[in-house]
């Protein structure tokens, strides 16, 4: 993989976990549990491979980024990417079954940030749903897994 | 003979303790069977705290306990990871996977890091003084033996080196990050944007929407004639994605196996 490849991968990458952090916390309480769910998106959705998802976490990457970066990335990205992240997010969203206001406002500001109509939000909900579903990362008991 | 490592359990939970001391004398004689002591311990282990916090999984398989306990935060982390070490190469070695010793020994002492905070949960206000691990001990090892013994420990360092990676890209925050300080800066500044958007007038998404996809079973949404389609075809195309990577990570652990049986077998 050529460095700048590499470059915008991570980029990518730690554009994800911003958001995903973010709204895994905006209802006020953090996820001490081990939480594979946002990694297996990025691993299998975006199509980021181990060593960038490791990288984008340290701190010279993640580290010093606000919520504004976050938004200025996710508008510079490839649209079908903006998409991808706004329906992880929503993922994350669903995991407790209840949207706190903090929440709706950081999934609204990611999607004016990727410039999404209702119906292209809509579409982002619903595959959410679908991935939520298939991942389950809501601490709901899976007697069937 | 008394177990050296795990003689204080009996005063805790006397079959956990017989296991572990079971395990303990297979460690180098015979390390599959040491492999399927502890992973019986870590099962009656399970059992015994998922009673306590989910009652109806006790009859779940380990993985589904496990998952259960972290998710109520019963299990931290290094102890998840601890007991699904045990789980994977305790099945491994269920299914005849050759073992070198020092997998087993490095199980061992996964099994006594977990038997002390075990011991506290099940006896709460117990105070459990865990002793450092003492490695059982042997008759001298020939040279070539020893050599053996080095090249097991070498591999066991490697394979948990790449699942410590493999851990760290999936995880939402790294292992070492301090996640409520991060929490508590992220939700800071949410706040101030979501006060600089309410003076703005900014516009939020559709919430009703949101929280009717949320209530819906997902049978219905998946046959909704005007979702059904395009989201049985995502999901079907996520679903691929996700084995995927599954089927990567599965490889990775395949390989792993590999490498153990071709020490053990060299062993032999």
């Amino acid at each position: 993989m050529s460095e700048s490849m590499l470059n915008t991968q991570i980029q990518l990458a730690t554009t994800w976990f911003l958001a995903a952090r973010t709204m895994a916390v905006a209802d006020g309480h953090v996820p001490k549990v081990k939480e594979a769910a946002a990694g297996l998106y990025a691993r299998a959705i975006l199509e980021l491979p181990e060593r960038v998802c490791i990288e984008a976490k340290q701190p010279e990457n993640i580290g010093a980024l606000k919520i504004e970066d976050c938004l200025v990335a996710v508008r510079n990205l490839p649209r079908e990417q903006g998409e991808k992240i706004m329906t992880g997010v929503m993922m994350i969203a669903y995991s407790t079954k209840a949207m706190h206001p903090l929440e709706v406002r950081w999934a609204s500001m990611l999607a004016s940030a990727i410039g999404l109509s209702e119906d292209d939000f809509q579409r982002c909900c619903i595959g959410a749903r679908v991935i939520a579903t298939m991942l389950n990362p809501s601490g709901k008991e899976e007697s069937d897994a | 003979m008394p177990s050296s490592n795990f003689g204080f359990m009996d005063r805790y939970d006397q079959r956990v303790g017989r296991l572990a001391g079971q395990a303990e004398r297979y460690v180098y004689t015979d390390p599959e069977s040491c492999l399927f002591k502890l992973r019986l311990m870590v099962e009656t282990m399970a059992k015994t705290l998922i009673e306590m916090q989910a009652p109806h999984l006790v009859d779940s398989d380990l993985s589904t306990m496990l998952r259960s306990l972290e998710r109520s935060q019963m299990l931290s982390r290094a102890h998840a990871d601890q007991m699904h070490a045990i789980r994977r190469d305790g099945n491994s070695a269920v299914h005849g996977e050759p073992t070198p010793g020092p997998t087993a020994m490095r199980r061992l002492h996964d099994a006594h890091r977990l038997s002390g905070w075990y011991c506290k949960i099940v006896k709460r206000g117990a105070k459990v003084e865990l002793k450092a691990f003492e490695p059982p001990s042997r008759d001298s090892m020939d040279a070539k033996k020893a050599a053996q013994w080095k090249k097991g420990e070498a591999l066991e360092s490697s394979i948990e080196k790449q699942r410590q990676q493999t851990r760290e890209a999936l995880l939402l925050f790294s292992e070492n990050e301090d996640t409520d300080s991060i929490a508590t800066k992220l939700v800071d500044e949410l706040k101030g944007w979501d006060e600089i958007a309410i003076e703005a007038g900014e516009p939020l998404i559709d919430a009703e929407f949101v929280a009717l996809v949320m209530a819906m079973d997902i049978e219905k949404l998946l046959e909704h004639p005007r979702f059904g389609v395009p989201s049985q075809e995502a999901h079907a195309m996520a679903e691929a994605q996700f084995d995927a990577v599954r089927e990567d990570l599965e490889a990775k652990e395949k390989a792993f196996r590999q490498q153990r049986k071709q020490l053990a077998e060299g062993q032999d």
